[in-house]
C-alpha cells in the first residue's frame, strides 16, 4: 500500500477546491439524473485523434477536456465544434485546418477562453482552440459519493444513498474512526464511508486517522477497485485486501488488528464472517495460535449487515445473539423520490404536452355544453322558423354569449404557462421497493473483573447525596428548596458558577 | 465519542419498557429510575457503554442497591430456548426439568423450567376472554415490594396465576411474557449521548416539534446530501498584534485562499442539525477520548505529548479570546489545561476561529438557539468558554449582519481605542470591558466579512422560515458545485421551491421571457433579487430533487419475524437537494445534436435541454 509520508494529492471527493484540476475526477452532468464521470486530462501532445485533445462526446455535443479544466465547479460548459467523424485521418484534417487560416472566433464562454493555452501553438501537435457549438451544454460537478453512486461502473449490486446514509448514521462512522467493510463490491459504500471517517491523510498529524479497511473476494473486482481508489486519491485512506473473509478474517498487514469501531458486511452469508468479529477467540476454532481481535478493544463496536433475503437476516440475527451482540435491530429503508409538476386542466389552454384538455370545473363544463346546445339550435332553426324570429334569437344568443367570453377573460390566467395549473407532486415512475434488510447491532467492550475492581476503587460508594432522575414528591420538594437557596447571590456569582460547571464538564 | 461513562456527562439510560431517560451522571449521587429502582451513580461511572445492568436487591448491611451486569446469554435466554425447541422437531422430544408446574382444570400443563422458560402444552385456540389474572393489584404491589430477584419473581408468579395461560398460543404467550417483563424487570442499559440516541429521545419522548420532527433517516440523508465531512486541518489567521491605540485598520484582513470547507447552516431545530453537522465534521466533541483511554489503564506517557501541538493553539485561542476579564481567564484556562509554559497573550484582534472546517450559522434572532449543544458541553452564550472544538469552529451571525451589516451596532460602531497610559489608569473591570468590546468587534467583523466573501462548501437548512427567501440570500454565497440540502417536515414548501426550478421556467428564463434579465451581468444575475415571475434565478441550482425515506422496523424472532405493528406517524419529513450551478454568460443554445437532419439546422428542441 502506498501510504505514509508520500506527499498526498487530496482526493477530489474530500477537498475538491474551487476549480477543476487536470488529472482529477470530475463529473459531467448531462441531464437531471444522467452523470458521466470524467478523468480530466491535460493536453500531452499525444492526443486521442482529436485536434482539441481528449474530448468527451455526449448526445449534447462534444466537450474537449481543455474546456473542462480549470473552470469553477458547477460551471455550465457549452459544447464545442469537434470533428468527430474523421478520427484516424488526423494528418489530413490538420492540413485542411491550417489552410483554413488563423483561429476562428473565440468562444463567448468566459470560463473557457482562458483555458486553451496559447503556448500549445508551438507544441509539436498543436492543440486546437475549442470553438463553441450550439448543440448543447453540460455542467461540471465535483465528485461526491452521492453522484458517484449514480454514475459508477456497476460490478455488483450498489448500496444506494438512502441506505448508506442511514447505515453510516447508525454506525456512528465519524472522523477518526476505523470502519471494516467486507464486500467492497462496486465501491459506492466505500466512497461514502471514507468521507465519513476522513480526518486527514495518514502521517500528516499525530492524531489517529480515520480509515476504511475493505475486503473483496472477487479478484477481478479487487483489481478494478484498487485502480479506482488510486485514481480517486484514496490510497492510504482505504486499505483494500483481496480475501475471503469467511476463511481469512479481518486482520490486516499480516496479523495486525485494524481496531475497528464499525463494521459493514455486504456478504451473502454474514454469519460465517461474524465469529471473526469477536472480542476473544470464538469457540468454533481452536488451533492453539494467538488470536487477535480486529475490533477496537476499548470501544463499543457497531455493525450493520446488508442482506436482501429474510432467511439471511434470521441466520445473521441468530448468530449475532450467540456472539453477544446487543441492541439488535432490523430495518428496511424505503425511499421515494418526488417530482413536482403543474397539473393543467382546462378547455381553453393551449395544446401542449402534459395538458389535459377537458373541463376544469363544472362551470366550464356547463359553458361548453351550453355553447354546443346553442350551436345545435342554430343549425336546426332555419328549417323551422321565420326570419324575424330568427334575427331576434340570434341577438339573444349573441348577448348571451358575450358575457361568457368576458368571464373567461376575467378568469385568472397566468402570464406564463408554467405558472398555470395546480402544483402537484408525483412519485417517480419506478421505485426501488426493496433494496436489502439492514441488521444493526452493538458489541460492548468486554468488562473484566479486574477492570471493574480498578474503577470501583476510583469511584467509591457511600457518599451519595442528591438524587438524579425520577423522584417522588418529597425528594423533589427538598431539591427545589435547596436550589432556591443556592440561587441567592448576584448575577456575577451565578455566572461564575455556570462557568465552573462548564469547565468541570470539559475537564472530565 | 466517549467509550466509558464519564463523571458529569450526559448519558442515555434505556429502560426495559423501551423508554429512554437522559441523565446527567453526577458522581456521588443516586440515580433513580422510578418504579425500576435506584442505584448509586458511582456504580456506572467509568464503566463502558452498552452494558445492561440489573438492579439487585439491597444487601442487609447496605442502604443502596448494587448492580449486576447481565450477560447476553441471559438477555436472549427466551430466544435461545425458542430456537432450541424449534430445532428439535417433536415438542416432547426432550422435556426440560421442571421447576414449577401447575395443572389447570382441563388437563393442560404449564411448566417453568430451569432456565426461566415457560412451557405450555395445549393445542387450543386463543381465547378472547379478558380478565384471567387471579392476582389482585394489592397482591402484585406486595410482590413488588418484597421484590426479589430483580423483578423476575413477580413476572413468574404473574404468569403462574394466569388462569387462561393454557389457552394462549405460543405467540400470545410470548407476547404476554414480554409485556410483563417490560413492566417489572429491573434492568437498564447505558447508552452514550450521541446524535442518533439524542435525536431518537427528542423525537419519540420529548418534544418532536423542537427538532421539526426530524427522523433518523432524514438526518442521515441531510448529512450525506449536504456533503458534511471533515475538510482540512484547522488553520488560523496570524495575530495582527494590534495595540490598544489601533482601530479598524489593524484588523487582520480576510484571506479568501485560506477559507476552506465551510458549511452554511440555517437551524431551527434548537441545535440538533448543527450538532449533527459538527459530529460529521469531527468538531462536536474534544478529540481526547483516545488519549485518556490509553492513559487510564496503561499510563502511556507518550500519548500526551502527541496531542499537545495540536491542542495547544486551540486552547490559547479560546481562552484569551472569549474571556471576559483576560487576566483571570488565562489563569483558569491554564489551571484546567495543565499547560505550564504560558504563551504571550494574543492581541485583541487575534481571530480565534479556524479558517477551515467550520460551520456558519445564520439566525433570525439576535442570538442563535443552540440549546441542545449543551448536551455536548458547549454553551453558545457563555462568554468565557472552556476549550471546546466548537468554540473555534462555530461562527454565527444574524441575517441583519449578513445582509445589512451597516445597521448592526457591533459591526458598524468603530472599535474602541485608548492610549496605554490612559488604559493603565483605569480600574481592572473597565479595562476588561474595553478589551472584551474590542475582541467582540474583531470577531464580528471577521465573521461577517468572511461570510460575505462566499465560496461556502455547502448549505444545510432545517428552518421554519420561507426557504425561497433563505435561498435568495444564500445562493450567491455558495461555491460552484456546492450541495444544497433543505429539510422540511412537510412536502408543500419544498414542492413550491422545486417548482421555481422547473424545466419550463428555466427555458423561459434562458429564452429571455424575463425582461428584467436583459443586460444583466452574471454577477448581477447571481444576486438576482427576485421578481414576481422569477422569485429565484432558476439557473442557479442543478439537479433539484425531493425525496423522503422511511425506515421500517422489523421484529426478528424465531418463527415470528414481521414488521412492527405500530410506528411513529405524523410527518414523514422531506429533503430537497441540489447543487449550485454557475451558468455560462450570454445565451446558451441547446438544439441537441441527436436530431440532426440535413434540412433543419436551428431548431431548438426544448424538452431535451440538459437541466
Amino acid at each position: 500500500m502506498p501510504t505514509m509520508a508520500t506527499p498526498h494529492r487530496v482526493s477530489p471527493f474530500l477537498e475538491p477546491g474551487l476549480r477543476t484540476k487536470p488529472g482529477s475526477l470530475a463529473v459531467v452532468q448531462l441531464s437531471r439524473d444522467n452523470f458521466l464521470p470524467v478523468y480530466l486530462q491535460e493536453h500531452t501532445g499525444e492526443h486521442d485523434g482529436y485536434i482539441e485533445g481528449a474530448v468527451v462526446n455526449t448526445r449534447f455535443g462534444s466537450f474537449p477536456h481543455s474546456t473542462l479544466i480549470n473552470v469553477p465547479w458547477g460551471s455550465q460548459i457549452r459544447a464545442s465544434k469537434v470533428d468527430t467523424g474523421s478520427r484516424g485521418r488526423k494528418r489530413k484534417r490538420q492540413l485542411t485546418e491550417n489552410s483554413e487560416g488563423a483561429t476562428p472566433e473565440p468562444a463567448t464562454n468566459g470560463a473557457k477562453t482562458d483555458t486553451a493555452e496559447p503556448d500549445d501553438a508551438d507544441a509539436e501537435t498543436a492543440l486546437k482552440q475549442a470553438v463553441a457549438d450550439s448543440s448543447g451544454f453540460v455542467h461540471i460537478l465535483p465528485p461526491t459519493p452521492e453522484i458517484w453512486t449514480t454514475s459508477l461502473p456497476h460490478r455488483t449490486q450498489v448500496v444506494y444513498t438512502p441506505d448508506y446514509s442511514y447505515i453510516l448514521y447508525r454506525l456512528r462512522a465519524l472522523p477518526g474512526s476505523t470502519l471494516i467493510e467486507a464486500g467492497a463490491g462496486s465501491g459506492s459504500f466505500t466512497h461514502a464511508a471514507v468521507r465519513a471517517v476522513y480526518n486527514g491523510y495518514p502521517g500528516t498529524t499525530p492524531r489517529r486517522k480515520g480509515k476504511v479497511v475493505s475486503f473483496e473476494y472477487n479478484e477481478d473486482r479487487y483489481h478494478k477497485m484498487q485502480e479506482e481508489l488510486t485514481q480517486h486519491g484514496l490510497d492510504g485512506l482505504v486499505q483494500l485486501t483481496h480475501r475471503n473473509v469467511y476463511e481469512g478474517g479481518f486482520l490486516v498487514d499480516g496479523g495486525r488488528s485494524p481496531e475497528a469501531e464499525a463494521v459493514f458486511l455486504d456478504l451473502p452469508a454474514p454469519w460465517e464472517a461474524l465469529p471473526h468479529l469477536s472480542r476473544r477467540r470464538p469457540t468454533t476454532d481452536d488451533d492453539g495460535t494467538e488470536w487477535v481481535s480486529p475490533l477496537h478493544p476499548k470501544k463499543s463496536v457497531y455493525i450493520c449487515t446488508f442482506s436482501p433475503c429474510i432467511e439471511q437476516v434470521t441466520k445473521t440475527v441468530s448468530a449475532l445473539r450467540r456472539l453477544g451482540w446487543v441492541d439488535i435491530e432490523m430495518v428496511e429503508i424505503m425511499n421515494r423520490k418526488l417530482h413536482t409538476l403543474r397539473d393543467r386542466v382546462g378547455l381553453n389552454l393551449q395544446v401542449d404536452r402534459g395538458v389535459n384538455n377537458s373541463a376544469r370545473d363544472v362551470d366550464e363544463a356547463i359553458a361548453r355544453l351550453t355553447e354546443i346546445e346553442e350551436r345545435f339550435r342554430e343549425n336546426v332553426r332555419p328549417s323551422r322558423g321565420e326570419d324575424t324570429e330568427m334575427a331576434e334569437e340570434e341577438g339573444v344568443s349573441r348577448t348571451r354569449a358575450a358575457p361568457r367570453t368576458e368571464e373567461d377573460a376575467a378568469a385568472p390566467t397566468a402570464k406564463f404557462p408554467w405558472q398555470d395549473g395546480q402544483l402537484i407532486t408525483r412519485g417517480e415512475p419506478e421505485i426501488k421497493s426493496h433494496t436489502s434488510y439492514l441488521v444493526f447491532a452493538v458489541l460492548p467492550v468486554e468488562w473484566s473483573d479486574e477492570a471493574e475492581a480498578a474503577v470501583a476503587a476510583k469511584y467509591p460508594l457511600g457518599k451519595e447525596q442528591k438524587v438524579v432522575g425520577a423522584m417522588d414528591k418529597k425528594a423533589k420538594k427538598a431539591q427545589r428548596r435547596e436550589m432556591l437557596e443556592q440561587k441567592k447571590g448576584d448575577r456575577k456569582s451565578r455566572r461564575k458558577e455556570r462557568d465552573e460547571k462548564l469547565a468541570e464538564g470539559a475537564v472530565v | 465519542m466517549h467509550s466509558v461513562v464519564r463523571p458529569n456527562a450526559w448519558t442515555v439510560i434505556k429502560l426495559p419498557s423501551g423508554n429512554t431517560r437522559v441523565i446527567l451522571v453526577v458522581p456521588n449521587s443516586t440515580i433513580s429510575l422510578g418504579k425500576y429502582g435506584s442505584f448509586p451513580a458511582n456504580l456506572i461511572i467509568g464503566r463502558p457503554y452498552h452494558l445492561t445492568y440489573e438492579i439487585q436487591d439491597k444487601k442487609p448491611d447496605e442502604d443502596f442497591c448494587r448492580l449486576r451486569i447481565v450477560p447476553t446469554e441471559e438477555l436472549y435466554a427466551d430466544v435461545f430456548a425458542d430456537e432450541e425447541s424449534s430445532a428439535c422437531e417433536t415438542p416432547s422430544a426432550e422435556v426440560p426439568k421442571p421447576l414449577l408446574s401447575t395443572a389447570t382444570g382441563d388437563g393442560t400443563e404449564i411448566t417453568v423450567t430451569e432456565n426461566g422458560e415457560l412451557v405450555v402444552r395445549s393445542g387450543r385456540e386463543a381465547s378472547d376472554v379478558l380478565v384471567r389474572q387471579t392476582l389482585t393489584q394489592e397482591q402484585i404491589e406486595e410482590l413488588k415490594r418484597e421484590g426479589s430477584n430483580a423483578g423476575k419473581d413477580v413476572i413468574e408468579k404473574l404468569l403462574l396465576s394466569h388462569t387462561a395461560l393454557d389457552q394462549k398460543t405460543s405467540f400470545s404467550l410470548a407476547k404476554y411474557k414480554a409485556l410483563k417483563t417490560k413492566k417489572y424487570i429491573r434492568r437498564f442499559q447505558m447508552l452514550p449521548v450521541d446524535i442518533p440516541n439524542f435525536a431518537h429521545w427528542q423525537l419519540e419522548e420529548r418534544e418532536p416539534g423542537k427538532i421539526m420532527d426530524m427522523r433518523a433517516e432524514m438526518l442521515g440523508l441531510v448529512e450525506c446530501w449536504g456533503n458534511a465531512h471533515f475538510s482540512g486541518e484547522e488553520a488560523y489567521l496570524e495575530d495582527p498584534g494590534a495595540t490598544c491605540t489601533q482601530g479598524e485598520e489593524a484588523l487582520a484582513p480576510i484571506r479568501p485562499e485560506l477559507l476552506k470547507g465551510r458549511w452554511l447552516v440555517v437551524d431551527d431545530t434548537c441545535g440538533l442539525l448543527t450538532a449533527a453537522m459538527a459530529e460529521k465534521m469531527g468538531i462536536l466533541q474534544p478529540d481526547d477520548d483516545d488519549e485518556s483511554d490509553r492513559n487510564e489503564p496503561q499510563q502511556a506517557p507518550d500519548s500526551d505529548d502527541e496531542e499537545q501541538p495540536e491542542v495547544a493553539p486551540k486552547k490559547d485561542g479560546s481562552d484569551a479570546e472569549m474571556a471576559d476579564v483576560p487576566g483571570t481567564a488565562d489563569k483558569t484556562g491554564e489551571a484546567t489545561a495543565k499547560r505550564p509554559p504560558p504563551k504571550p497573550r494574543a492581541s485583541d484582534f487575534a481571530i480565534p476561529f479556524s479558517q477551515t472546517n467550520t460551520i456558519t450559522i445564520l439566525h433570525a434572532a439576535s442570538q442563535p438557539n443552540l440549546s441542545f449543544l449543551s448536551y455536548w458541553g458547549f454553551d453558545a452564550t457563555a462568554p468565557n468558554h472552556p476549550p471546546h472544538p466548537l468554540v473555534n469552529h462555530l461562527l454565527s451571525l444574524t441575517w441583519l449582519q449578513l445582509l445589512k451589516p451597516e445597521l448592526d451596532t457591533t459591526y458598524s460602531i468603530p472599535a474602541l481605542t485608548a492610549a496605554p497610559e490612559e488604559l493603565a489608569s483605569w480600574k481592572p473591570s473597565r479595562r476588561g470591558n474595553f478589551h472584551r468590546k474590542r475582541r467582540r468587534f474583531a470577531r464580528v467583523r471577521h465573521i461577517v466579512d468572511a461570510t460575505r466573501t462566499g465560496n461556502f462548501s455547502g448549505l444545510v437548512c432545517a428552518s421554519t422560515m420561507d426557504t425561497v427567501s433563505i435561498l435568495q440570500h444564500t445562493l450567491p454565497l455558495l461555491a460552484g458545485g456546492a450541495p444544497v440540502a433543505i429539510y422540511s417536515p412537510t412536502l408543500e414548501p419544498l414542492a413550491r421551491l422545486a417548482d421555481l426550478f422547473s424545466i419550463s421556467r428555466r427555458t423561459a428564463w434562458t429564452s429571455g421571457s424575463a425582461a428584467e434579465t436583459v443586460d444583466k451581468t452574471a454577477e448581477e444575475l447571481e444576486r438576482w433579487p427576485g421578481s414576481e415571475d422569477f422569485p429565484l434565478n432558476p439557473m442557479l441550482l442543478l439537479g433539484t430533487s425531493i425525496q423522503t425515506s422511511r425506515a421500517r422496523q422489523w421484529q426478528v424472532l424465531p418463527g415470528r419475524t414481521h414488521p412492527l405493528m405500530t410506528e411513529r406517524g405524523g410527518t414523514d419529513g422531506y429533503i430537497f437537494t441540489a447543487w449550485k450551478a454557475r451558468p455560462a454568460e450570454g445565451k446558451v443554445a441547446a438544439k441537441g445534436k441527436f436530431k440532426r437532419r440535413k434540412l433543419d439546422a436551428g431548431v431548438v428542441v426544448e424538452g431535451e435541454v440538459a437541466v
